[in-house]
Formats: structure tokens, C-alpha cells, sequence
């Protein structure tokens, strides 16, 4: 193991790996902290990069501005009382509050100081989670990763929050997306339309540079812009944030575990982690009457979780090729096409790559300490930076990226697609991110489901006669009609007084 | 482009039932008991029950009303006129006018009409829209065609490098 570690610190002490890695930390800081680009969508933008890097730099750029990205969405969210990105909206209220009263280096240390906390324990997790599940996935056949596969797709559309239905339906959407194509059982042309450019079917990439990035700049279109940030001098921004980790020492804990688990199931990502921890970190303080107020406990316990939850979400994607979130989908894209395809062996085959993964996840989070606090400091001159000239920009980069991807200017019709697509679709309360997991796990789910069919000989009882597949399927099944039951129940509860009234 | 449940679920039904049909269509594998066809059946068919619940307007009461924080210090409302919300669709409009043109135009001179336009139409003034128009697709060009060797449509103005 002692081996495997130096090997896989000589892996990343290579300077195309430093200096990818700070370049894209500045990178995820810069878009993070502009309200209205995403962390995904600041990796989503990343991958056409990640081409041309070797594949631990490739790697190394995706931790290193999703990490950041997360963080910084705090800062305009403490300064201007709007979330950089949807994982700081669950405390942007809390963190502004605090900035009225005089308290902004405490709520932007605390964002900075326990998101690195929290990303260091998501990487623990990640390190000690991840072995021993390699260990049972190696026994899994066709039918575990079938029903595996749509546990994951169960869990992004349980955990959306919106309608439950209309999150399968983007599901859906996107499996039937991922249909197109020749990639195929019988290997033939699939609503391809006779469009020779559809038949190596639609890549995930693109479609996620669409549905995040496109589709933002089209609602920039219709939306005002934000306020300007009035400009401020910051005092010491970690004085005071030890005393805090001492204080709300089992709240960070909390944080740190609620956004490991929340990171581990597919489809819930950082935004949701956030949202729980805060809502956790209020039910059971001692003071809930403070929060609203500008009190920083449930800071503590949400931004920890947030980030717990990027370097957890990559637990599945490592060995299943299941995303955690959208970004851990964008990092799985980047593996298949560095040759580090996701699955148990990756950690017997490539251990010194698994290694070097985690210590660049340990090093971002320690590099966000410093990186954060001059962030901070200049967060009035990049936040001042109009909206009208920050856009532009990324549509250009939407445009030549896709081009990048495949050096197929189709890619670009793809990407303005997928834009209009995304748009309609969040208008109208369909959850994009359900559809992304549907593009991406596609393939893998069509591939176990009609495999696992041939060797039964279209007998569905092989399907439930393994002890794992049986539990998974129990699980799969009861995640399916979970929504169902909360219905019936909400009827019944809200017939039963109207009944009892009527009498 | 805010439409009513019923619209999107119809056309979810109107979706799920082409691809099903489509993939009814398609040639089994012989000798095997599943082809190409099994999947795009299931989807469609699923897709389509999804689109007839949320017509129906089954699961509504799971939606939750979007947190909208509201900016403190008066904000600019958005002109409500009939054809505003067609401006949303300038970015893909502007996509595909890079596809059809940036071969014969050349990336720089497509770039800089684009952010030109992009600028403009996100309330930028000309003074700070030209100088990005010019200098963003010079800097985008540097990044992708000199670092990383995509090429780019060098087009009726090429670059020095």
C-alpha cells in the first residue's frame, strides 16, 4: 500500500498536474462566486479542456473547481444575499443577516473554514467507503447492476424536489434519449432519423453543457441583473472559526455525515445536502429562535455538509459508473474517456490512480483555506463584473467546447438543443438533473436489462433469485411506489377531518 | 414559456407513444428473445403514463413553490410584452448561426458577432460591448486553437498564430 501511495504521489507532483490543479481552483472560484453559474456548470464547461490534459490532470481540474465552485457560491450569497450557486441557497438568508450586522469575515470564514472540513471528511469517506464495496461489487452480475442502476434512477427522481412524477417523466426523457443511436443489442440505427451524425448517439457532455450553461444564459435573457456589491475592507477571516469548530463541534459532525450519505445516493447532490443539514441543524439546536437572525450554526453545519457530499458523490461513480450528483455524471464522462472506466476493478487494476484521486481531493480542500480567504478579499472587483459581459464569454466557450468535444460541429447543434430543452423543462417543473442521470446511466441500464433478459431467456424470476438482486430489487421497487403510498396517505389524512366534519 | 401541466403531459403521452411505436418497429435479433426493440417499448410506454398522470394532475400537491429570495433596495421589473419571452431563444439562435456560418466566416469575425449580440441583448453598452466582441474571441481563440489544438475555421480572418 506504502507503494501504491508513493506511486500515486508521483503521479500528481507532476507540474502539468500543479498547475492544472490551481488553475482550475481560480477557475471554480471565479464562476462559483458569480451568482447564477453552478458548480456543474462550471465543470461542464471544464471537460473539452480535460481533452487535452493526461488523465490525473484531467482528474485533478474536475476536484479541484467542483471543491471550489461549492465554496464559493457562499461568498455572493453572504454579500449580496444571492446564492452563487444553488447549494448556498439553503443559507444565504442566514449568512446576509449576518453580514447586516457586522459579522461578514465570521459567516465568509465559516463557508471557507468548514467547507474544507466538511470536503476532507466526503474524502475520507470516500477512502474508506469505497474498497470494501469494490470488494462485494466484484461478485455482482448483470442483474445487480441492473437493478442497481435503477435504484440510482429511483433515488434522483425520490429526492427532487418537485413533483415526484414529473422527475420520473424527465427520467424517462432522458433514458429515451440515451436510446438514440446505434449502440444498440442488434446494433442498428435507432431514432437516428437517418441522421448519419446520430448514430454514435447523443453524449452526455454536450447535453450537460446545454441543459446548465445554455439554458442559464437564456434565462439571463429574461431575468434583471443582479445589484452591484458595495465595496467593503474584511478584517481577519478565520479569527474566530476555531472557537466555532469547538463550539458546534457535534453540528459540523452532523454536517459532515448528514452530507456523506446525502453524497452516496445518486441523483442528491450538494444543493440537496445543504438544504437537509440546515433544516437538521434548526429542528435540533438548542436555539432555533436565532436562526433568520444571522446566527451561524446551521452555516456550520450546512456548509460542511455541502461539500461532504462532492467527494462522497464519487462513491458510486468509481465503482458503479452511477453518478452522485451532475458533477460526479461530468467526472465519469472525463474517466471513460481517460481510459479509467468506473467499475470494482478500477481499484485492484488502477489503485495508484484511486490514490492519487484522493490526495487531490485532501490537497484542494487544503489549498481552498488560502485560495478562499484571497477570494474573499477580492470578491467586491469579481462580483462587480456585469453580467452582460460574463455571458458572452460563456457562450463562446459553449460553442467552441462542444466543438471540442468530438471536432464534430454537430456537437454545437447539440449543445442549442439541449439548451432549449433544459429551459422549457425547468420552467415548467421538470427536473433537468433526473435526465442528465437518465443520458448518462442509459447504455449501462439498457445493456444489464436486455443481457440479464438473454441469459434468463426472457424469464423475469432470475431477476429477484439472487440474495443481493432480491434486496436491491426490493429497494428499487419500493422507491417506485413510495410516492404513491404518500398520496393515498395524504388523501385518507385529509379525507378523514372532512369526513368527521361532515357528520 | 410557463405551460399549463396539461399541455406538457399530453405531449409526454404524444413522446412515450412514438418511441414506443418506433421501437415496435425495429428488427427483433433473431434467435434472441429481446432485441433493440424492448427498451424503447418500456421507456415509451412508461414515458407515456408518466405524461397522462401529470395531465391528470396526479403528484402536484409534491411541487414546491420555488424559493425566490427578493433583493432588497428596489429592483428593475422585467418588461412584460408579448414577444419578451422570445428573447430567451437568442443564445440557441445564435448556436446555430455559428454552425451555419463559422466555416465561411471564420471563428473570429462569428465569435465577435456573437458576443456582440449576446452583450448587447443582456443590457451592455456599446462601449463595453465592442472592446469584449473584439478581445473575448482573440482570448478564446489563444486559449482552445494555440494551447489545446482545437482547430478552429480560420474563415476569411485568420489568426497570426
Amino acid at each position: 500500500m506504502l507503494n501504491t501511495l508513493a506511486q500515486a504521489f508521483a503521479l500528481i507532483t507532476t507540474w502539468e498536474v500543479i498547475v492544472a490543479m490551481l488553475a482550475a481552483s481560480v477557475y471554480g472560484l471565479v464562476i462559483g462566486s458569480l451568482p447564477g453559474l453552478s458548480a456543474t456548470m462550471a465543470t461542464a464547461l471544464l471537460v473539452p479542456v480535460t481533452f487535452y490534459l493526461s488523465p490525473i490532470a484531467a482528474i485533478a481540474t474536475i476536484v479541484a473547481a467542483s471543491t471550489m465552485a461549492i465554496f464559493a457560491g457562499d461568498i455572493p450569497g453572504a454579500l449580496l444575499r444571492i446564492p452563487g450557486t444553488p447549494a448556498s441557497a439553503a443559507y444565504a438568508d442566514e449568512a446576509y443577516a449576518m453580514t447586516r450586522k457586522g459579522e461578514a469575515e465570521l459567516a465568509l470564514g465559516a463557508g471557507v473554514w468548514f467547507s474544507a472540513v466538511g470536503g476532507i471528511a466526503g474524502t475520507l469517506s470516500l477512502m474508506i467507503l469505497a474498497p470494501p464495496l469494490a470488494e462485494i461489487a466484484l461478485s455482482f452480475s448483470t442483474f445487480e447492476y441492473f437493478w442497481l442502476a435503477f435504484l440510482g434512477l429511483m433515488c434522483a427522481t425520490l429526492v427532487a424536489r418537485s413533483s415526484p412524477v414529473k422527475a420520473i417523466a424527465s427520467m424517462f426523457i432522458g433514458l429515451l434519449v440515451a436510446c438514440i443511436g446505434i449502440e444498440n443489442p442488434g446494433g442498428v440505427p435507432r431514432f437516428t432519423f437517418g441522421m448519419t451524425n446520430l448514430f454514435g448517439g447523443i453524449e452526455p457532455i454536450p447535453a450537460l453543457v446545454g441543459v446548465f450553461a445554455v439554458a442559464q444564459v437564456m434565462r439571463a435573457m429574461l431575468t434583471p441583473e443582479p445589484p452591484p456589491i458595495p465595496r467593503r475592507k474584511f478584517g481577519s477571516i478565520l479569527a474566530g472559526q476555531w472557537k466555532l469548530t469547538k463550539k458546534y463541534n457535534w453540528q459540523m459532525t452532523r454536517g459532515n455525515i448528514i452530507g456523506i450519505i446525502i453524497g452516496v445516493l445518486p441523483g442528491a447532490g450538494a444543493d440537496m445536502a445543504a438544504w437537509v443539514s440546515y433544516a437538521m441543524s434548526k429542528r435540533f439546536s438548542k436555539e432555533p429562535e436565532k436562526f433568520g437572525t444571522g446566527h451561524v450554526e446551521g452555516l456550520v453545519e450546512a456548509g460542511a455538509s455541502n461539500n461532504a457530499s462532492i467527494a462522497s458523490g464519487w462513491v458510486p461513480s468509481l465503482l458503479f459508473g452511477i453518478p452522485g450528483d451532475t458533477i460526479a455524471a461530468i467526472a465519469i464522462g472525463v474517466l471513460y474517456m481517460k481510459g479509467l472506466n468506473p467499475g470494482p476493478t478500477l481499484f485492484t487494476e488502477k489503485a495508484s490512480s484511486m490514490y492519487a484521486i484522493y490526495l487531490m481531493f485532501i490537497i484542494a480542500n487544503i489549498i481552498m483555506i488560502p485560495l478562499g480567504i484571497v477570494m474573499i478579499r477580492l470578491a467586491s472587483y469579481v462580483l462587480r463584473a456585469p453580467r452582460s459581459t460574463v455571458m458572452p464569454v460563456i457562450m463562446l466557450c459553449c460553442a467552441v467546447g462542444s466543438f471540442a468535444i468530438g471536432n464534430n460541429i454537430f456537437g454545437v447543434v447539440i449543445v442549442a438543443t439541449f439548451g432549449v430543452i433544459g429551459y422549457v423543462m425547468e420552467e415548467n417543473g421538470y427536473p433537468v438533473a433526473a435526465m442528465v442521470l437518465g443520458i448518462v446511466m442509459g447504455t449501462m441500464i439498457e445493456q444489464s436489462f436486455v443481457t440479464s433478459l438473454i441469459k434468463s431467456d426472457g424469464s423475469v424470476f432470475p431477476f429477484f433469485e439472487r440474495p443481493i438482486a432480491a434486496i436491491l430489487a426490493a429497494m428499487a421497487i419500493g422507491a417506485l411506489i413510495w410516492p404513491v403510498l404518500v398520496w393515498v396517505w395524504r388523501r385518507l389524512r385529509r379525507g378523514a377531518p372532512a369526513a368527521a366534519s361532515a357528520r | 414559456m410557463r405551460l399549463p401541466d396539461r399541455v406538457t403531459g399530453l405531449f409526454l403521452v404524444g413522446l412515450g407513444a412514438a418511441a414506443a411505436y418506433g421501437g415496435w418497429q425495429l428488427p427483433p435479433v433473431p434467435g434472441q428473445p429481446v432485441g433493440p426493440n424492448v427498451f424503447p417499448l418500456v421507456i415509451g410506454t412508461g414515458l407515456a403514463l408518466c405524461g397522462l398522470a401529470i395531465a391528470l394532475g396526479i403528484g402536484r400537491s409534491f411541487e414546491e413553490e420555488e424559493h425566490l429570495i427578493p433583493v432588497e433596495g428596489g429592483q428593475v421589473k422585467p418588461p412584460t410584452g408579448k414577444l419578451y419571452g422570445l428573447r430567451a431563444l437568442l443564445p440557441p439562435a445564435l448556436l446555430l448561426f455559428y454552425v451555419a456560418i463559422a466555416e465561411r466566416l471564420g471563428f473570429i469575425l462569428t465569435a465577435t458577432l456573437i458576443v456582440y449580440v449576446t452583450a448587447t441583448a443582456l443590457g451592455a453598452r456599446w462601449k463595453v460591448a465592442l472592446p469584449l466582441a473584439v478581445l473575448a474571441p482573440i482570448g478564446i481563440h489563444l486559449i482552445f486553437s494555440k494551447l489545446l489544438r482545437v482547430p478552429l475555421p480560420p474563415g476569411v480572418l485568420p489568426m497570426p498564430w
